[in-house]
């Protein structure tokens, strides 16, 4: 009678009892934390022509925003290739179906290593190598990127179709082969839109860590924060919002073009 | 051509699933392979195609060039030059669904070709002209841009069928070539078999003794491991009877799980 049970007034007395815990637990933590609600509304309201000032925009550094802007979208550009060429090969080396032991582990464990590590602490050990600068920023990302695509590519292959395998394998094709002819074609869609929904979340997280690797717009925004010039930091939200979007809509109008042109929809 | 000798497999757990089976084919020949679901055809195939190695017993091939490889004792590069001589036709449907008709055709001379190339640049403009002429013979040239997904089941096995002739092997393999086809289908597969078998020899597992008996010059029946008749593929129904057990009423529903065999023991080709 489990299924009757479902509906019994008890499962009401566990969620009303749930949210009772949940909003005792929230109530400490604000206390402990110090929360003001009153005082938080408060300077919420008062300060309000603090968003008047970054409405007005400082028109004359839009071209350099753009600029800016665009060494972000560089950034992103640069780390997804990077990413995505050598992902395949530790995904390759992940995958249980095509690989050793001794190849599995080591892949799988430094993908499960490298999803483990905030960008931002990989971010600070890169510039800590190379000091500020482009550098970084792409490798950091580039990591990060790894770490995902990686994970997500070994477990494409191990869902490929083992019989058009064997099927090759008994042809007379060697392992490698195998892989050109049989899991490539089949995980190729996948790698495609991955890839390109990765440059789309590349180009955002490009400007958290451009900014702190000091170069592209959120390098822009963070130094019109310290400088307050709220008209300055309006323009670069205001650029970085415009160019988020467009490479949003890029990513979609890619995937959608290259799939159906490959035949791989 | 073939001569299979006292094979015997084994799983771990003690369990016999091939007892001594020895049989040969020579050239010209057309022999079917029959037996209940389970009773080793399958397995009796991936063992001559080195992909299952077996626990005992030897499977002697001869090459046209006069040599006689033991499949059962060579290493993975001399078993793939080895497989360049024998056509496997697989069921219509472990074709690589993304790849088009004639690349999937191509597949088939992967043994003659270094991994190396394949990688670089693939196969070559005279490949893809003999992959076609390879389709023509099926009547499937039509389709050859097609992706395999987008093909019925009937021209997936004419696929199947265009891959192994593209080889231009002197033995062919077939395992179950025509167990999910309807009647007419299965009866151009079969006489596509019959003509390449006059100049070759064909190795087929059937389901289906009528077609055995219309098109095969041979038939091996095969139950719990061990080969219970070799000989005129006009079996008498009683002697069918006996060989299929209780499970001729079944066999309709027996064919879809002919694939069982395969799971259960691990590939190692």
């Amino acid at each position: 009678m489990s299924v009757l049970s479902e509906y019994s007034p008890k499962r009401y007395l566990k969620v009303s009892l749930f949210l009772t815990v949940m909003a005792i637990a929230v109530y400490f933590a604000m206390k402990a934390c110090r929360v003001d609600l009153a005082s938080m509304f408060e300077s919420l309201f008062t300060n309000g022509d603090v968003y008047l000032r970054f409405i007005d925009l400082d028109w004359s550094t839009l071209w350099h925003m753009v600029k800016a802007a665009a060494v972000t979208v560089l950034l992103a550009a640069l780390a997804t290739p990077l990413a995505a060429c050598l992902s395949i090969i530790v995904a390759i080396a992940g995958a249980r179906n095509i690989s050793k032991p001794w190849f599995r582990l080591p892949a799988r464990i430094s993908l499960g290593l490298e999803r483990a590590l905030p960008d931002t602490v990989v971010l600070f050990v890169f510039i800590a190598a190379f000091g500020l600068g482009v550098f970084p920023a792409v490798f950091a990302l580039a990591l990060g990127s790894l770490g995902m695509l990686g994970k997500l590519w070994a477990d494409g292959i191990e869902e490929v179709d083992d019989k058009s395998l064997e099927a090759i394998r008994a042809n007379g094709g060697s392992l490698w082969q195998s892989i050109r002819y049989g899991i490539i074609p089949q995980v190729m869609p996948a790698i495609i839109s991955n890839s390109i929904f990765r440059f789309e979340v590349n180009v955002r997280a490009a400007t958290v860590l451009g900014g702190l690797a000091g170069v592209g717009i959120g390098y822009e925004l963070s130094r019109a924060y310290s400088l307050l010039e709220y008209g300055r930091m309006g323009m670069a939200i205001l650029v970085i919002v415009v160019v988020v979007h467009l490479c949003e809509r890029f990513s979609g109008f890619a995937r959608g073009k290259l799939l159906i042109s490959g035949g791989l929809e | 051509m073939l001569r299979v000798q006292d094979l015997c497999k084994t799983l771990p757990n003690g369990r016999k699933l091939l007892n001594g089976i020895s049989f040969s084919v020579e050239k010209g020949e057309f022999v079917g392979l029959l037996g209940p679901s389970g009773a080793g055809k399958s397995l009796t195939l991936r063992c001559v195609l080195g992909l299952t190695s077996a626990t005992s017993g030897s499977v002697d091939f001869e090459s046209p060039d006069g040599n006689t490889h033991s499949i059962c004792d060579l290493r993975q590069n001399q078993l793939r030059r080895v497989r360049c001589h024998i056509g496997v036709i697989f069921q219509g449907l472990n074709l690589v669904q993304q790849l088009t008709v004639l690349e999937n055709v191509m597949i088939g001379k992967l043994g003659c070709i270094h991994p190396l190339r394949s990688w670089l640049y693939g196969f070559t403009d005279r490949e893809a002209r003999e992959a076609f002429e390879a389709l023509k013979e099926v009547n499937m040239e039509s389709f050859a841009e097609r992706r395999a997904y987008s093909l019925s089941g009937g021209e997936m096995q004419r696929v199947a069928i265009a891959r192994a002739t593209f080889q231009k092997p002197s033995f062919y393999l077939a395992d179950e070539p025509v167990s999910n086809l309807d009647p007419k289908n299965a009866k151009a597969i079969m006489k596509i078999l019959a003509q390449l078998a006059k100049k070759t020899s064909v190795l087929g597992v059937f389901h289906q003794p009528d077609l055995i008996a219309k098109y095969c010059t041979r038939v091996i029946a095969i139950k719990g491991g061990e080969v219970v008749y070799n000989g005129d593929p006009k079996i008498s129904p009683r002697k069918l009877a006996d060989i299929y057990g209780d499970e001729l009423q079944e066999l309709e529903i027996s064919q879809q799980n002919g694939q069982e065999l395969k799971q259960m023991v691990p590939a190692t080709g």
